[in-house]
C-alpha cells in the first residue's frame, strides 16, 4: 500500500495535494498527463476531420481541402459546433431532469425548501396561481414546454429571463433560440457529413445555442435548484480533503443534478439509517462532496449541516479523495465522474452506483433515479452500502490528509445573498466599482485541466494576479474547488488582493474571491451582471467585467462559453478551443465578435500576460462609462 | 553523433513529425497552435509516405556517410560537415538545378515552392534544439543513437 505508483504527475497549484498524488500507490490521471504529452497537431488545430470514411483528412500545405473538398475553416467550424452542441445538450438534459423533479415533487406535495425563488420565478414567468405547489408545477412545466418545442417555434422564457437590450440584440443577429432539445438535434444534424460548409452559419448556431444553454441550462437549473433544495445562505464552511471523517460512512457524490439526491439526503440522516450505521459500526453517513454537484451541495450548506461534511475537491481530485480509504461509494448521476475512478474503487472496494443512466460507469451498479419509487431506492442505495461498509473497513487501509485545505472558506453566494449581505442592493458594490475601489470583476469559472500548466495551476495563478491588480474574483464551477482548496476563498486570503481591494475585504471581513458554486452558477454571474447593468442602465458588454474559463476541460464549457460570448462578455481561454487551424472560426471568435454581440475570446495560457489583458479591457470600460 | 533511426513498424501515419518539422522551421514566432497549416511557407522536410499494404514509411535524412546529394552538388550549397558529420544545406549557394532531388536514394530531398531551393533538414540545428520530429513521434518510430563517426 506504500508503495509509489510512479512520481512522474502533473503540477497542482494545490501543492500539498500534488505530493500527496505523487505518492499514492495507484495509477490516477496525474499520473497519465506524462504518458499523454505528445500531442497530435491537427487536433489541437481543429483540422482533423473524420466524419466520413473517405477520412481522417488533415490540413497540410500540399492538402489544403479534405478529400470531399472541405477546407480548414468548415472542418474547424463543423468539429466545433458538434462540440458545443453536446455540451448543450448535457446542460439541456441537467435543466430537463431538475424540471421534472420540481414537477413531481410540488404533483405530490413534497417539500419546497425555497419559497422566495418559486415567487421569484413565478414574478418572472407572470404565474399569478396562488397554491405554491401549483405555482410550482407551472414554473416547472413552463420549463419543460419551452425545452420540448420544435426548433422553428423559439422558446418563451428567454425574453422573460434574459435582460432586454440583450433579447434586442440578440434579435438583430437572428439567435433567439427555438426549442432547446431542438436546437441540439439542429446542431448535430447540421454539422454532419456533407451537410453544412458554411463557416459564419455554423458559428451563428453555436450563439443561439449559447443562448438556450445559458438561459435554461445554466440560469434557470440555479433557480429550479433553489425552489427544491433551498437558497444559498452565507456562511463559512471546511473544504479539501479534511472533511472526510473515516468515523462515518462516507458517500462521495459526482455530478451536476442535486435534485436527484433530496430524498436520499434526509433519509440518511434518518433515525432508522443512522441505527444502520451504527449497527455496522459508523457514526452516522456524510456525503463528500466532489464535482459541481458537491459544490451546489455546499452553496446550500446552511439547509444541510447534519448530511454534508463538506467540499472535499473538484473533478481531478476525486481520485486523491478516493484514494484515502475513507470512501465508501461513490454514487454518480452525470459527468464529470472520471473513468479513472473505476480501477481505484474495484481496488479499494469502493461501491459504485450511477443514478442517471447517462453517466453509467463501466463498473458501476445502475439504479437509474425513479421519483415515484424514491423512497425504496434511497433505501435500497443505502443497503448496498452499508454492506461495502462492512466488507470493506477493516480491509483498506486508511490514507487521510486530515490537515489539506482550510476550515473557513466563505461559501453560500448567490444573487440573493450577495445582495442581502450589501443591504439589499447592489448600489454598495457599485459605489466601490465607481470609486475605484473595486476597479473590475472577473468571473473566473469553468473547469479545471491537467494541461493549462498542471492541475488548477492557471486557474490560482490568474485568480491571484487579478485580485492583486484590485479585480474581485467569482467563481463558478471546479476552478472553485481548486481555488478554494488553496485557501484564496479565506478572509485572510486578502493580503494577496491589491492595496484597494484588500482594504475593502478587510471591512467586510470576506474574501477577495467569492464562491458561486457550481459551473452552473454561471448562470448566476450572469444575474449579477444584469442587475448591475440594469442599476447603471447599461447592457452588458459596457460594464467593467470579464470571463474566464482559464482551464475549461469539456464540450459544456464550449457551451458555456458561447453564453458568455452572447453576453457580449471578454471571454478568456488557457487553451484554444480546437479552432485555431481556421483563420475565419479566429477571426470570428477574437475579432468580429466584438462587432456581432460585444463579447471576445482572449486565448492565453499565461497568467500574468492574461491579467494584463483583462486589466486593460477592464480599464477600457471603465472609460466607456466614464468612471 | 547522434543519427535519427526509424523503425518503419511502429509509424501509423500520424503525421506529428511532419508538424513538428514545420513548427521548427516557421519564419514567425507563435506555438503549434498557430502554425499555418495550409501555408506554403511552412513545408515539412520530412514526410510519410503510405504503401499499398497499409503499413507507413517515414522519410527523413539519414546524413549519409556517403551522401549522393553532396556529390551531385555542383554550386556547394550542400556540404557534409566534418565535425558533426550533418549534412547541412546553405540555401544562398543553391544554383537551383536539383541534381540532388534526383540523387537522394531515400527520396526525401524536394523542391520547395517557390522551385528555387531544396527542402533539407538540419537536425534542427537553426532551432537549437534537438531533432524536434523525434520528440514529437507518439510511437517512437524515430528515435536518436549515438554512431561512429
Amino acid at each position: 500500500m506504500n508503495q509509489c505508483y510512479g512520481c512522474n504527475t502533473c503540477k497542482s497549484a494545490d501543492k500539498p495535494l500534488e505530493a500527496f498524488i505523487k505518492t499514492l500507490p495507484m495509477e490516477t490521471s496525474h499520473h497519465r498527463v506524462d504518458s499523454q504529452k505528445t500531442k497530435c497537431g491537427f487536433g489541437l488545430q481543429g483540422v482533423c476531420c473524420r466524419l466520413c470514411a473517405n477520412g481522417p483528412c488533415r490540413i497540410t500545405p500540399n492538402s489544403p481541402r479534405g478529400i470531399c473538398g472541405a477546407n480548414a475553416d468548415t472542418i474547424v467550424t463543423r468539429n466545433f459546433l458538434r462540440a458545443v452542441a453536446s455540451g448543450s445538450g448535457c446542460y439541456i438534459h441537467v435543466v430537463e431532469n431538475t424540471a421534472l423533479n420540481l414537477k413531481k415533487t410540488a404533483q405530490k406535495k413534497g417539500e419546497l425548501k425555497g419559497l422566495n425563488a418559486l415567487q421569484r420565478l413565478a414574478d418572472i414567468f407572470e404565474i399569478r396561481t396562488e397554491d405554491v405547489y401549483e405555482k410550482a408545477e407551472q414554473v416547472a412545466d413552463a420549463v419543460l414546454r419551452d425545452l420540448y418545442k420544435p426548433e422553428y417555434e423559439k422558446m418563451e422564457l428567454t425574453e422573460k429571463v434574459a435582460y432586454g437590450p440583450r433579447v434586442k440584440r440578440w434579435k438583430e443577429l437572428g439567435i433567439m433560440p427555438g426549442g432547446a432539445k431542438s436546437e441540439v438535434f439542429q446542431g448535430v444534424v447540421k454539422c454532419s457529413t456533407n451537410l453544412n460548409s458554411d463557416p459564419a452559419d455554423m458559428l451563428t448556431d453555436c450563439l443561439r445555442l449559447g443562448v438556450s444553454t445559458g438561459v435554461y441550462g445554466l440560469t434557470l437549473t440555479n433557480l429550479l435548484n433553489d425552489v427544491l433544495l433551498g437558497e444559498p445562505e452565507l456562511r463559512m464552511a471546511p473544504v479539501g480533503l479534511r472533511v472526510i471523517d473515516p468515523d462515518y460512512i462516507n458517500i462521495m457524490i459526482t455530478g451536476h443534478q442535486h435534485t436527484i439526491f433530496v430524498d436520499l439526503q434526509e433519509r440518511l440522516v434518518s433515525p432508522e439509517a443512522e441505527a444502520k450505521a451504527k449497527a455496522a459500526g459508523a457514526k452516522g453517513f456524510k456525503l463528500v462532496g466532489c464535482t459541481c454537484v458537491g459544490q451546489d451541495l455546499q452553496l446550500r450548506g446552511s439547509h444541510y449541516t447534519e448530511v454534508f461534511d463538506g467540499h472535499a475537491g473538484n473533478n481531478y481530485t476525486s481520485e486523491a479523495i478516493l484514494a484515502t480509504g475513507a470512501i465508501d461509494a461513490v454514487l454518480s448521476e452525470f459527468n464529470c465522474t472520471l473513468p479513472g475512478i473505476e480501477p481505484i474503487c474495484d481496488e479499494l472496494k469502493i461501491k459504485q452506483i450511477c443514478l442517471d443512466s447517462v453517466a453509467k460507469k463501466a463498473n458501476a451498479e445502475m439504479m437509474k433515479f425513479d421519483f415515484d419509487h424514491r423512497e425504496e431506492q434511497s433505501k435500497a442505495i443505502i443497503d448496498k452500502i452499508v454492506d461495502a461498509y462492512k466488507e470493506r473497513r477493516g480491509s483498506v487501509s486508511l490514507n487521510l490528509m486530515p490537515e489539506h485545505g482550510n476550515d473557513h472558506s466563505l461559501t453560500g453566494v448567490s444573487e440573493v445573498s450577495l445582495k442581502n449581505f450589501l443591504g439589499g442592493s447592489w448600489q454598495p458594490l457599485i459605489d466601490l466599482i465607481v470609486s475605484g475601489d473595486i476597479k473590475g470583476v472577473a468571473g473566473v469559472v469553468g473547469c479545471s485541466n491537467l494541461t493549462a500548466g498542471g492541475h488548477d495551476v492557471l486557474s490560482v495563478e490568474l485568480t491571484k494576479e487579478l485580485i492583486a491588480k484590485d479585480i474581485i474574483v467569482l467563481t463558478a464551477g471546479c476552478s472553485s474547488g481548486g481555488i478554494e482548496n488553496c485557501g484564496l476563498m479565506t478572509p485572510e486570503a486578502a493580503k494577496f488582493a491589491g492595496p484597494k481591494l484588500r482594504a475593502v475585504c478587510e471591512k467586510l471581513g470576506i474574501p477577495p474571491v467569492l464562491n458561486f458554486g457550481p459551473c452552473l452558477a454561471i448562470g448566476r454571474l450572469e444575474i449579477v451582471a444584469t442587475e448591475l447593468a440594469a442599476a447603471l442602465n447599461v447592457d452588458l458588454p459596457q460594464l467593467p467585467l470579464v470571463l474566464s474559463a482559464a482551464q475549461w476541460l469539456e464540450e459544456q464549457a464550449l457551451a458555456d462559453g458561447c453564453f458568455g460570448l452572447a453576453l457580449g462578455l471578454p471571454l478568456h481561454l488557457g487553451l484554444p478551443p480546437f479552432v485555431t487551424g481556421s483563420k475565419v472560426a479566429v477571426k470570428v471568435l477574437t475579432e468580429d465578435m466584438k462587432e456581432l454581440t460585444g463579447g471576445q475570446v482572449i486565448i492565453n495560457s499565461d497568467a500574468k500576460e492574461t491579467a494584463d489583458i483583462l486589466e486593460k479591457i477592464i480599464m477600457e470600460k471603465r472609460g466607456g462609462l466614464n468612471i | 553523433m547522434k543519427r535519427i533511426m526509424i523503425d518503419e513498424t511502429k509509424c501509423d501515419g500520424c503525421r506529428n513529425c511532419e508538424l513538428a518539422c514545420m513548427q521548427a522551421h516557421r519564419s514567425t514566432p507563435g506555438s503549434i497552435y498557430d502554425l499555418d497549416l495550409t501555408s506554403r511557407e511552412n513545408e515539412s522536410r520530412n514526410h510519410i509516405v503510405s504503401l499499398q499494404d497499409g503499413s507507413y514509411r517515414p522519410i527523413f535524412c539519414r546524413h549519409c556517410d556517403q551522401p549522393e546529394c553532396v556529390m551531385s552538388c555542383m554550386s556547394g550549397a550542400l556540404k557534409k560537415d566534418p565535425d558533426t558529420g550533418l549534412v547541412l544545406y546553405d540555401g544562398e549557394k543553391c544554383g537551383s538545378c536539383f541534381m540532388c532531388v534526383m540523387n537522394c536514394p531515400y527520396g526525401v530531398l524536394r523542391p520547395d515552392r517557390t522551385r528555387t531551393r531544396v527542402l533539407k533538414c538540419d537536425f534542427c540545428t537553426s532551432a537549437g534544439t534537438e531533432p524536434s520530429c523525434v520528440g514529437a513521434c507518439p510511437r517512437q518510430a524515430i528515435y536518436l543513437e549515438e554512431v561512429i563517426g
